[in-house]
């Protein structure tokens, strides 16, 4: 799958804001967090690191959502595949640190994320001027519409685990 | 100790990294990111041979006079022809005694492949007759990737977008002193005719 979204579909994924942000992404920090599951025994156990790490991959997000970083990305096949292996990196460690983490600083985690996410949307999509010289402002603006609909959805799921732990810890 | 010393130890690594690669926290964007890049002003010009509208070849270090310079080029579907605009209504509100006695503007197309100095002629009508001190121009024997890189020196990113023949590119203006020195950047996004007039005069008031 990693050899498909990095190699094969690159140029494909690379065409489009939507595809490279929504799709490419994503789907690389999905292949990571599937590639943790296939090692259930791997955790990582001190709070400490976890919380290393967690600022880790909350610095490449913030790093792969900034306008210049994805025009070099897109421009640059190096760099491109460097946010690829970072992106795999991030979802393969974000599991790790899940298994043993405090579920308070999970769902911290995920709140920052979400207002990451929201705030990146809004401003792609309510900024006039193009901001990414590789994409269409058409592009900078469907894209930034989507990343609010994943924030919402992001949100709603952090609630819905967030009051589904209080009910069950109050039982 | 440890137990604090990792987590901060992570946040500064990261917080550099950001830090360096968006010239501390001030260029998001690959087209201010290029500006600064280039470096302070007051930076020297890097010398070009231009090819005005009336097919004459010039040097803007040539001309002893204070320039402003923007780069565009005539297939932009707006931003191009909106800043040229902008342009215009900056050249007519600048005072008569300074332009183009003491500056003049140069507008420079990089799109070698399908502009020429006919469209550059052409183009140049639709913006009045009474341009004297605004001259249109191509860059001279030079190639596309040469070009593009002169560019990524001076401080302007453009970027040719694959399979289409749309160039995104930076729409700074350029102040170049006759000393042949970029002493001031524009951008007329952000900046509004009065602020860049003031600036303008400033500039000329100090020389």
């Amino acid at each position: 799958m990693f050899y498909l979204l990095s190699f094969f579909w690159n140029d494909w994924l690379s065409i489009t804001m939507p595809r490279h942000q929504l799709i490419q992404l994503p789907a690389m920090l999905l292949l990571g967090i599937l590639l943790a599951y296939c090692f259930s025994t791997l955790a990582i156990q001190d709070m400490y690191w976890g919380i290393a790490i967690l600022i880790f991959i909350m610095a490449s997000f913030i790093f792969w959502m900034l306008p210049h970083s994805i025009d070099v990305a897109v421009i640059n096949k190096h760099f491109n595949r460097v946010m690829h292996i970072n992106m795999l990196l991030s979802g393969f460690l974000l599991i790790l640190v899940f298994r043993k983490i405090f579920f308070e600083v999970k769902i911290l985690f995920l709140g920052m994320i979400t207002a990451m996410l929201l705030a990146s949307g809004i401003t792609l999509s309510v900024f006039n001027m193009l901001l990414c010289s590789s994409f269409s402002i058409e592009q900078q603006k469907q894209t930034g519409l989507y990343l609010i609909f994943i924030a919402i959805a992001l949100f709603i799921f952090t609630a819905i685990t967030f009051f589904s732990y209080l009910r069950n810890r109050s039982k | 100790m440890k137990k604090i010393f990792i987590p901060i130890l992570s946040l500064i690594i990261c917080t550099t990294i950001l830090w360096k690669w968006t010239f501390g926290f001030n260029d998001f964007t690959i087209f201010s990111y290029t500006l600064t890049k280039a470096g302070k002003t007051p930076r020297e010009f890097p010398t070009i041979q231009l090819v005005n509208q009336q097919g004459n070849v010039f040097n803007i270090k040539d001309k002893h006079k204070y320039i402003l310079m923007n780069f565009v080029y005539l297939n932009c579907p707006n931003v191009c022809h909106k800043v040229n605009n902008q342009l215009e209504k900056l050249y007519h509100l600048i005072d008569t005694n300074i332009a183009p006695s003491q500056l003049e503007f140069v507008t420079v197309s990089f799109d070698i492949k399908n502009d020429n100095i006919e469209k550059i002629e052409k183009y140049r009508h639709y913006f009045g007759e009474n341009i004297d001190g605004w001259t249109f121009a191509l860059p001279y024997q030079i190639k596309e990737q040469a070009f593009l890189q002169y560019l990524q020196n001076i401080g302007i990113w453009a970027y040719k977008m694959p399979e289409s023949n749309i160039i995104n590119h930076a729409i700074y203006l350029l102040l170049i002193s006759p000393d042949n020195k970029i002493i001031k950047t524009f951008d007329p996004a952000r900046e509004s005719n009065a602020d860049i007039i003031e600036q303008l005069t400033q500039c000329l008031q100090e020389k």
